[in-house]
């Protein structure tokens, strides 16, 4: 148990992005590999490392060996009052690469900010998406290009593999890598359903939006930004502001850190930056072919979501009136970068809650973020309206809000004004017991649009407390609702879905419906979010899609979907199972 | 006496090779010798109650059949692609001896192979004529395909936990993937005359089978496939291929990643269960990888199509959808396959390789009637539905074979008993 003379974070060093990316802490000095320093919640975690949300094995299945862990003498704390050392602080190059002890605690100490990111964000604690209090990690798991979350094994899988050069390649040591995988883990304790294969977007919107926490994490990390910032300015405590507009900063920062990225680990997670900072914006990408497969469909909204995090920066530059200057104080714009990083962070986190519950598309996500950060900061204007950028650039890559609602500020989720019956329900049950909810939705179901005749359940029930960053709180309370039915594809037709060709009148078919039920601070409902059971051109949609990728086919019952995933977006696969028998 | 004009029948025959290919085509003419080639001669298991001999008995028979009909000659050998099951048969051995030595001893004038074996496609070549730089790339990802099939299937023999069934299926798909140098080169030696072909290209068949129009389907080059687009993708596979072949190639060499890192002798009971599960998951990682990598190889499958006046006869080796939609997205290929004769069922009925709806659907003869005939080269017992990791991909698959036996005329060598070697289909023109 922590000590309470402790604090209750604890900093602990990690490799700022991965191994490849060095500097000179003086010049004349050899390179060294980047490190950063992250926040985490504070414990006493047991050999491992092993703490209350994570467990680190360190075992290697290709060679069947499992290393022991470092003996942290933690137990020293309580009564010294301070923290034990920092061992990758402290530790050379030669070190870091090769002692697993570090590398097992490069990756916890990743695991856990991203874990705390979201925390923070949603401002309440964040379950996985299995029955256990803690992920399994494993930083050496097997000798594979892959790295992996896995439902299924309630862990989080990395391999390492030898480089062309010969020099080893642990996936474990990229802090994207491991941001990556940890958010996939994050999404699915959020939203369990967003992994069920649905419309070609939700399975991209896993990918994409792993990817967004991935970098914008990386970049939210001052010596990161610092030290891409170098590619122009070279050492220089002054930066020209000719160098500070929108394309500069793009080649600088997005370009330089996809140049920079270990380019080893494409065999991980591809050219997914680079490729994502190379399509310029064009409502087309979405409509055409190409973009339907998972991987590549999750690369234009990575496209859009880095394109406004740099206008964001630009726009904090700006707003201070600091671009009217020749020159700029280098700190300065490294600060305003890594803030503007982890505001889109928070922004995007945020989102989750305002999403719906079941198929989710791009267009749902862009009004979840609009909302949610609404809710939080009112005013349009303060802020230098990163809303404004985020709907501009969604909308420059074909990207267009889900509601049509264009007050009190376009694209953002239209509340509820519809009389409700409270008097049936308690208070204080409301926010946390989902049966009291279910009896609400059950009064309210006319109002809420449910469809009657379906299978309904209340999957979670979550009050939070979120902080904006001028300390204004927001307490909601967030409640997941989805409807499920099963019938033939010869019924569909009354619910007026089109039956895609060549699907048999006696096939089953499992149509979802969704709500997510906004609930403010005295109970009442602001925003019921829902793609509903019936909506038939979205149902349409997705039963042609799954029918045509080979859904229904029960050995497509997803078994580590994201190692799937990763390695269709390594290989760029397309799925052809219409042609199959 | 030379032979003129067309042919006028075909005696097909279809070895019972176990789980493999082997189909000797006759052409006959109305005057002169034979016209033969052999498409394929390989296997991965031998069928149940043949002598261990099988395929120096098969070699044997071809050459009985070349000296009988065609004065001794075999007039091409076609290698579809690099698997095992398709060309093991080529392999000879010291005493010269081999099912290999006595197709070579039968002097075919051509061997025809696809792009992909070019000799030149090599890893660093960088003039190998009518070679893109990516189609050399691919070429070489290959290369690293069998190397990590080596090393997975070392992986697989070895490893503590892994469970049977699927430790079995890595090791025959594993398998089927190495590279069979010895076969290779007898491929390479056996004549002067070789052809490496690609979608529409000349098949290096013409003169062997005069009055014969040929044409080849597949395999299409990186260039045809991706077309314009630059192929930074391709980069992406083949770099991916050449990380797991490095990775495996550790594994094989090394004992330990960090050989001074403190290790536990026993898996500790706190452990236990992860370890078990992270076991479990690299056997399934391990057969998804070289399931990958078995379809990469059946795309380089070569795929023929010979017509004689109205009888089409199809052969697309073990060409999988990815392979066939190039043929089949290229205008007026479709029409050209509706009225195909026979068709040889690719890939020894799997799931994937006779496209359902692109290919199989559009087959006019098909129907009760059963004026098509099929032919397959199968064994069932190699990967049952029961055992294999997913469902729906037994081979061959149940749903396929049930269509073939509904509407067509089918065979199966699966259906030959020792000391039967062949069926002989006669097809007259």
């Amino acid at each position: 148990m922590a000590s309470p003379t402790l604090p209750q974070t604890r900093k602990l060093t990690i490799i700022a992005q991965d191994p490849s990316i060095k500097v000179r802490s003086k010049r004349g000095q050899a390179q060294k590999i980047l490190k950063a320093e992250v926040e985490i919640p504070n414990e006493l975690f047991a050999p491992g490392p092993t703490g209350y949300r994570v467990q680190v094995f360190d075992y290697d299945a290709s060679t069947d060996t499992l290393y022991k862990p470092f003996e942290h003498n933690l137990r020293d704390e309580p009564q010294s009052g301070r923290l034990a050392p920092d061992p990758i602080r402290d530790a050379s190059d030669a070190q870091l690469l090769s002692d697993p002890r570090l590398h097992a605690l490069n990756a916890y100490a990743i695991v856990m900010s991203t874990l705390a990111r979201f925390e923070f964000a949603l401002g309440r604690r964040i379950s996985w998406g299995f029955y256990s209090h803690q992920i399994r990690v494993a930083p050496h798991a097997f000798a594979d290009a892959n790295a992996f979350y896995s439902e299924r094994d309630q862990a989080l899988l990395f391999g390492y593999f030898p480089a062309p050069d010969g020099k080893m390649v642990f996936s474990c040591l990229s802090h994207d890598v491991v941001a990556h995988e940890t958010t996939h883990a994050l999404v699915d304790g959020l939203r369990e359903h967003f992994t069920d294969p649905s419309s070609p977007e939700q399975a991209a919107f896993h990918e994409g939006f792993a990817d967004v926490v991935a970098l914008l994490s990386v970049f939210s990390l001052t010596n990161v930004v610092d030290a891409l910032l170098d590619l122009n300015s070279q050492g220089s405590n002054r930066i020209a502001s000719s160098k500070l507009g929108a394309a500069s900063l793009r080649d600088s920062m997005l370009l330089g850190l996809a140049e920079q990225m270990g380019t080893e680990m494409t065999g991980v997670r591809g050219h997914a930056l680079r490729r994502s900072v190379n399509l310029k914006p064009s409502p087309d990408y979405i409509k055409q072919k190409a973009f339907l497969a998972p991987h590549r469909r999750g690369e234009i909204f990575v496209a859009a979501m880095m394109q406004a995090f740099i206008e964001v920066w630009v726009q904090r530059l700006k707003g201070m009136g600091l671009l009217t200057e020749k020159y700029l104080d280098r700190q300065r714009v490294v600060e305003e970068g890594a803030g503007a990083a982890n505001l889109l962070l928070t922004m995007s986190i945020r989102a989750l809650d305002y999403t719906p519950p079941v198929h989710l598309e791009f267009c749902d996500f862009l009004s979840a973020m609009l909302t949610a950060d609404r809710e939080l900061r009112p005013d349009r204007e303060s802020k230098y309206g990163y809303r404004d950028i985020l709907l501009k650039n969604f909308k420059a890559y074909g990207m267009m809000p889900a509601t049509k609602n264009k007050e009190p500020e376009e694209g953002v989720w239209k509340q509820l004004r519809r009389t409700l019956v409270y008097n049936q329900t308690h208070f204080e049950s409301m926010q946390r017991d989902p049966d009291e909810v279910f009896r609400f939705i059950w009064e309210n179901r006319e109002a809420l649009e449910l469809y009657q005749d379906a299978y309904s359940h209340v999957i979670s029930v979550r009050p939070c407390l979120r902080v904006a960053p001028d300390g204004f709180t927001l307490r909601e309370t967030v409640v997941e609702f989805i409807q499920t039915l099963e019938l033939k594809a010869s019924q569909l037709k009354a619910l007026k879905i089109s039956v895609p060709k060549g699907m048999p009148d006696k096939q089953d078919v499992r149509l979802y419906g969704g709500n997510t039920l906004i609930f403010d601070e005295y109970g009442r409902l602001k925003y019921n979010i829902h793609n509903r059971l019936d909506n038939a051109t979205r149902q349409s949609r997705r039963v042609k899609f799954l029918w045509e990728y080979g859904f229904f086919d029960p050995s497509e019952a997803g078994v580590r979907r994201f190692s799937s995933m990763h390695r269709q977006r390594a290989l760029n696969f397309v799925s052809r199972r219409s042609e199959e028998w | 006496m030379a032979n003129s004009s067309k042919p006028t029948s075909l005696t097909l025959r279809a070895y019972n090779v176990g789980f493999g290919d082997c189909f000797l085509l006759s052409f006959h003419y109305k005057q002169g010798r034979d016209r033969i080639i052999l498409i394929d001669f390989g296997n991965k298991h031998a069928p149940d109650g043949y002598k261990k001999s099988l395929m120096v008995d098969i070699a044997k028979d071809i050459k009985n059949v070349c000296d009988t009909d065609s004065d001794g000659r075999l007039d091409a050998v076609v290698a579809t692609h690099r698997h095992q099951d398709h060309i093991s048969g080529f392999t000879t051995n010291e005493k010269k001896n081999g099912s290999g030595d006595i197709i070579a001893s039968c002097k075919p004038r051509v061997v025809v192979q696809p792009w992909t074996e070019h000799p030149k496609a090599k890893p660093g070549d960088e003039t190998a004529p009518g070679l893109t730089f990516s189609g050399k790339a691919f070429a070489q990802a290959l290369d690293h395909m069998n190397l990590f099939a080596e090393t997975a299937l070392a992986e697989a023999t070895r490893r503590k936990g892994f469970p049977m069934m699927g430790a079995t299926e890595i090791v025959n798909v594993a398998d089927n993937n190495t590279k069979n140098k010895s076969a290779v080169d007898n491929l390479y030696n056996m004549t002067k005359s070789h052809y490496y072909v690609y979608y529409n290209s000349k098949s290096g068949l013409e003169k062997a089978l005069p009055g014969v129009g040929i044409r080849v389907l597949g395999p299409p080059t990186i260039k045809q496939s991706e077309g314009k687009v630059k192929a930074e993708r391709d980069e992406d596979k083949d770099q991916f291929w050449a990380l797991q072949s490095g990775a495996g190639r550790f594994c094989a060499q090394q004992n330990s990643l960090f050989r001074r890192a403190h290790k536990y002798r026993e898996i500790p009971p706190h452990a236990r269960w992860f370890v078990n599960h992270l076991r479990l998951i690299r056997s399934q990682e391990l057969l998804g990888l070289v399931h990958v990598m078995d379809g990469y190889m059946n795309n380089t499958s070569i795929i023929l199509l010979f017509t004689v006046g109205k009888t089409k006869l199809l052969f697309p080796g073990d060409a999988q959808i990815e392979n066939w939609s190039y043929a089949l997205g290229q205008p007026g290929v479709t029409e050209l396959l509706k009225d195909v004769s026979l068709y040889k069922v690719g890939h020894h009925g799997s799931t994937n390789a006779t496209p359902r709806k692109a290919l199989w659907d559009k087959f006019k003869n098909k129907g009760p009637a059963k004026k098509l005939k099929t032919v397959i080269s199968t064994m069932p017992d190699v990967y049952p539905a029961q055992k294999t990791a997913k469902k729906g991909t037994e081979v061959p698959r149940i749903k396929l074979v049930n269509a073939l036996k509904a509407n067509s005329e089918f065979h199966s060598t699966n259906n030959l008993k020792s000391p039967e070697l062949c069926e002989k289909l006669e097809i007259t023109f």
